[in-house]
């Protein structure tokens, strides 16, 4: 249930409604339910017990981005986004998971089974096949199809480096072991390069952001405790990340799910001392005299999970600054969500494209031809709404795997 | 209640999509950024001028109560609906209509947010200088409704200095415009100050023409920082008295500066009693000139330090500061209540030691704020609502402070208007003549009275 300080919480909402402009969700709907101060009145209701959960209220609870613009903008400090990461396990609990939701729990719960990025896929095409065929949905949506082997089949566990200078954990997750591997082939070219030696450990699992925002925090704690136990190896103290949400899982969501669940947040505690974004390693690194030009026109989106979860923000920008010839211009409001944030493109596909066509919009005014992005559901959610296969979308550590030529 | 037969028909102006009825849409509706919350029957989302006008056509003849609704944003209930019936939101209606750079004027729809707008026509070298501290929240159609105050008073008036027209739906459903797009127009009565400020009770916004002025050339932040609230509301009196005109002048308390440094950590001096913030606009040459002699008049009444800003950033950030002040009051308690008297701006320090005087015999925690330039108080009240006891302390102290505001010659209020949270002192300030006058008014643009009914002109005591 819903711990007591979190209860607390609803007070400190004054109604001021600062959050209503900057909210992605709001500026489309344009009324009040969908909005960060008409989901906290609503909760502050239900806690009071002055009215029920309802699927009403569910339908509004995941008109959401979970994109933390509300919290970072709140003059009183409101933790909105705990709030509703609260609430929406509280309603899964008490109405029931709908089906959809629980076979995705299963998928990412079970490392045996067809990874979960295959298994949105196909739900997805399942859900739109009606109105579009299968192929053609396929040859139009831009994103690139699943990889045949998986990143963890293509690479050893142990990638040493010529003159070890230090070793890596590496938590791959999900979409790059199974979608994206370049990425993480890319991650482990450059921190070899630099001599840093990188483990990928054996048996690591799903981080369980998709589950436990989608309410499934009872069963995320599988997924949590069994990374925890994976990654807090004695052997290495730095953990990295590529992918923007299994980042701030690590550093920040572990422990404070963990809290709020009344569990033991000790270990998630180390954890996050240990765990750092790619572009974090990267930055102070001896980079420099490596790279070779890469004539391109990039662009960077801030991913909300590295952004305003993480405060990553300076990093990626300086690493791309550092290939030669590489020209970084920066769009209209790269902190705005693009659309992509919790599973809103699923549960509400019109409102998830309506809120990229802004990001979209700020992206062709750079005429950039390379969007670089450090979150693969950035990453897909502009590709498919960019519509343009000129503009590449591409991880900060691809360009810089790719300055560090072939040698 | 509505009748049955009623809904059906809203829908069919609007579409189901944008007539609401959900118990969740409704309690949505039910509050703004006061304490009291009603619940509405319906909230109705219109598109354009033309649902509204079907809309009231409808509520006419049907008798049905209609509260119209901005950003919700208002301090005294006068956006919900105090009698039941639809609330007429315009959050929709948001579309920046012209921007005129040749005659300096614009048009836009009641929903778009002040902020929104200034940033618009300041793309363009064009100013629009009302600037409520809720700029960033609340929509030009509220702001004109309320004839909306904020930090630009000293020097550039409140919104009514710069409507020109209106289009508004009368209660009957029958459009109507008022003014002009020229600067200057004496034909008539001014309807266009007649319903700024009118609180939504005579007729529906639904487009707005305001000037505009030029850009000012560059602008510099000030922050003079006291030992004593004393001797900042002095600052105050004798720079407005030497003929100095700044384009804000804002005077905090400690309470409020903490709160708002543990919000944005911009190094705000937490052990400083007051801080003024001070804005001068104008042409480079004089904002410099301007700039020194305001940080040496503020520091020869006793300032113990004055920080210019360095950058249109730094002036940015503490602006951002100064807007989130009543959000940010929530760190201190859950509750607060905003006075909004105004006093003849030589009393301010008399009046600010008055607060601090009627807080401390009540038991209120009172953190102090003010549009000092303009006289502006506004003393925040930090409470529990749920706390009934503590509840009644507070509204003591502010039937004593509204006695004190009186006896000086001041007003009730200087910009948050009056809605239910004022309107039993109302007939303290307006004669008996005037009231009925103002009822009479009521009566001729809404003979049924089914526009916000239960506002301000209603309460009798």
């Amino acid at each position: 249930m819903i711990a007591k300080e979190l209860k607390e919480e609803v007070y400190k909402c004054i109604k001021c409604g600062i959050c209503l402009t900057p909210c992605p969700v709001y500026n489309l709907l344009r009324f009040e339910g969908a909005s960060p101060r008409g989901r906290v009145q609503l909760i502050k209701k239900i806690l009071e017990g002055k009215t029920e959960l309802s699927e009403n209220f569910q339908s509004l609870l995941f008109t959401c981005l979970l994109c933390e613009t509300c919290t970072a903008n709140c003059p009183s400090g409101l933790k909105t986004d705990r709030l509703m990461k609260t609430m929406r396990s509280v309603i899964q609990e008490r109405l029931g998971t709908d089906r959809a939701k629980k076979m995705l729990g299963n998928f990412l719960r079970d490392r045996r089974r067809p990874p979960f990025f295959l298994f949105c896929e196909r739900t997805r095409e399942n859900l739109i096949s009606s109105r579009k065929g299968r192929s053609e949905l396929l040859a139009d949506s831009g994103i690139p199809r699943p990889s045949s082997k998986t990143l963890r089949q293509q690479v050893p566990e142990v990638n040493a480096a010529s003159e070890p200078r230090g070793k890596v954990l590496y938590f791959t997750g999900c979409a790059t072991n199974y979608v994206y591997p370049n990425v993480g082939k890319s991650v482990i070219k450059v921190l070899n390069r630099l001599g840093v030696e990188v483990i990928l450990p054996p048996g690591q699992m799903c981080c369980g952001l998709p589950l436990f925002q989608a309410g499934g925090r009872e069963e995320a704690l599988k997924n949590i405790r069994e990374n925890l136990k994976l990654f807090n190896r004695e052997d290495a103290d730095t953990v990295v990340v590529d992918c923007a949400a299994c980042g701030a899982a690590l550093k920040k969501e572990y422990f404070l799910l963990l809290e709020e669940m009344g569990e033991d947040a000790k270990p998630a505690e180390e954890l996050a001392k240990k765990v750092v974004d790619i572009s974090q390693i990267l930055v102070p690194s001896d980079l420099g005299g490596l790279l070779k030009p890469v004539p391109v026109r990039v662009t960077y989106h801030d991913p909300c999970h590295l952004g305003r979860s993480q405060g990553v923000r300076e990093e990626p920008r300086n690493l791309l600054k550092r290939v030669p010839q590489l020209e970084l211009v920066e769009m209209a409001g790269a902190e705005a969500c693009c659309g992509g944030g919790a599973a809103l493109p699923w549960e509400h596909p019109e409102v998830a494209s309506g809120i990229s066509r802004n990001k979209v919009q700020s992206i062709r005014e750079t005429r950039a031809t390379v969007v670089a992005s450090g979150c693969p559901w950035c990453r897909r959610q502009i590709a498919e709404n960019l519509d343009e296969k000129s503009i590449r979308l591409l991880h900060p550590v691809e360009l810089i795997a790719e300055a560090l030529g072939d040698t | 209640m509505l009748s049955p037969d009623v809904l059906p028909k809203f829908i069919s102006i609007v579409g189901p999509e944008r007539c609401k009825t959900s118990r969740e849409d409704l309690l949505a509706y039910s509050y703004d950024a006061y304490v009291n919350e009603f619940l509405p029957d319906a909230v109705l989302l219109p598109k354009d001028t033309a649902e509204v006008a079907e809309i009231m056509k409808l509520a006419s003849a049907q008798s049905v109560f209609v509260t119209p609704r901005g950003a919700g944003s208002g301090l005294g209930s006068g956006s919900l609906a105090k009698q039941g019936g639809v609330v007429l939101s315009f959050s929709m209606m948001n579309r920046i209509l012209e921007i005129n750079t040749a005659n300096r004027y614009a048009v836009v729809e009641p929903g778009v947010v002040i902020g929104e707008f200034q940033r618009a026509v300041e793309k363009l070298n064009l100013f629009y200088p009302p600037d409520p501290g809720s700029a960033n929240v609340a929509t030009m159609g509220g702001s004109v409704v309320m004839n909306a105050g904020g930090m630009r008073g000293v020097k550039y008036g409140v919104t009514r200095d710069y409507v020109l027209g209106l289009e508004v739906v009368l209660p009957s459903g029958e459009v109507m415009q008022t003014g002009a797009i020229t600067a200057k127009d004496v034909t008539g009565y001014d309807l266009t100050r007649l319903i700024c400020g009118s609180e939504g009770t005579l007729a529906l916004v639904t487009k707005v023409i305001v000037r505009l002025l030029p850009k000012p050339k560059t602008k510099r932040t000030l922050q003079a920082i006291y030992n004593s609230l004393d001797e900042a509301g002095n600052t105050v009196a004798r720079i407005i008295e030497a003929g100095i005109l700044p384009a804000t002048l804002e005077l905090m308390d400690k309470t409020i500066i903490k709160s708002l440094e543990d919000f944005l950590h911009l190094g705000l001096p937490l052990d400083a009693a007051a801080v003024l913030l001070i804005d001068v606009d104008g042409e480079p040459e004089t904002v410099e000139k301007l700039a020194n002699l305001v940080a040496d008049f503020c520091k020869g009444q006793g300032a113990r330090d004055v920080r210019v800003s360095q950058s249109e950033k730094e002036n940015e950030q503490l602006w951002v500061a100064r807007r989130a002040a009543f959000g940010a009051i929530a760190r201190v308690r859950p509750t607060c209540i905003i006075e909004d008297a105004t006093v003849p701006v030589s009393l301010l320090a008399s009046a600010i030691k008055k607060i601090l005087e009627v807080g401390e015999r009540n038991r209120v925690q009172i953190a102090v704020l003010a549009h000092a330039g303009d006289g502006n108080l506004h003393p925040f009240f930090l409470c529990d609502h749920r706390d009934k006891e503590e509840m009644a302390r507070v509204e003591k102290a502010m039937d004593e402070l509204v006695d004190y505001a009186m006896s000086v010659g001041g007003t009730l209020s200087g910009e948050h208007g009056i809605g239910i949270a004022k309107s039993k002192y109302l007939p303290r300030q307006l004669s008996p003549a005037s009231l009925s006058l103002m009822r009479g008014i009521k009566k001729t643009f809404d003979p049924q009275g089914i526009l916000n009914p239960g506002s301000f002109l209603e309460h009798r005591a």
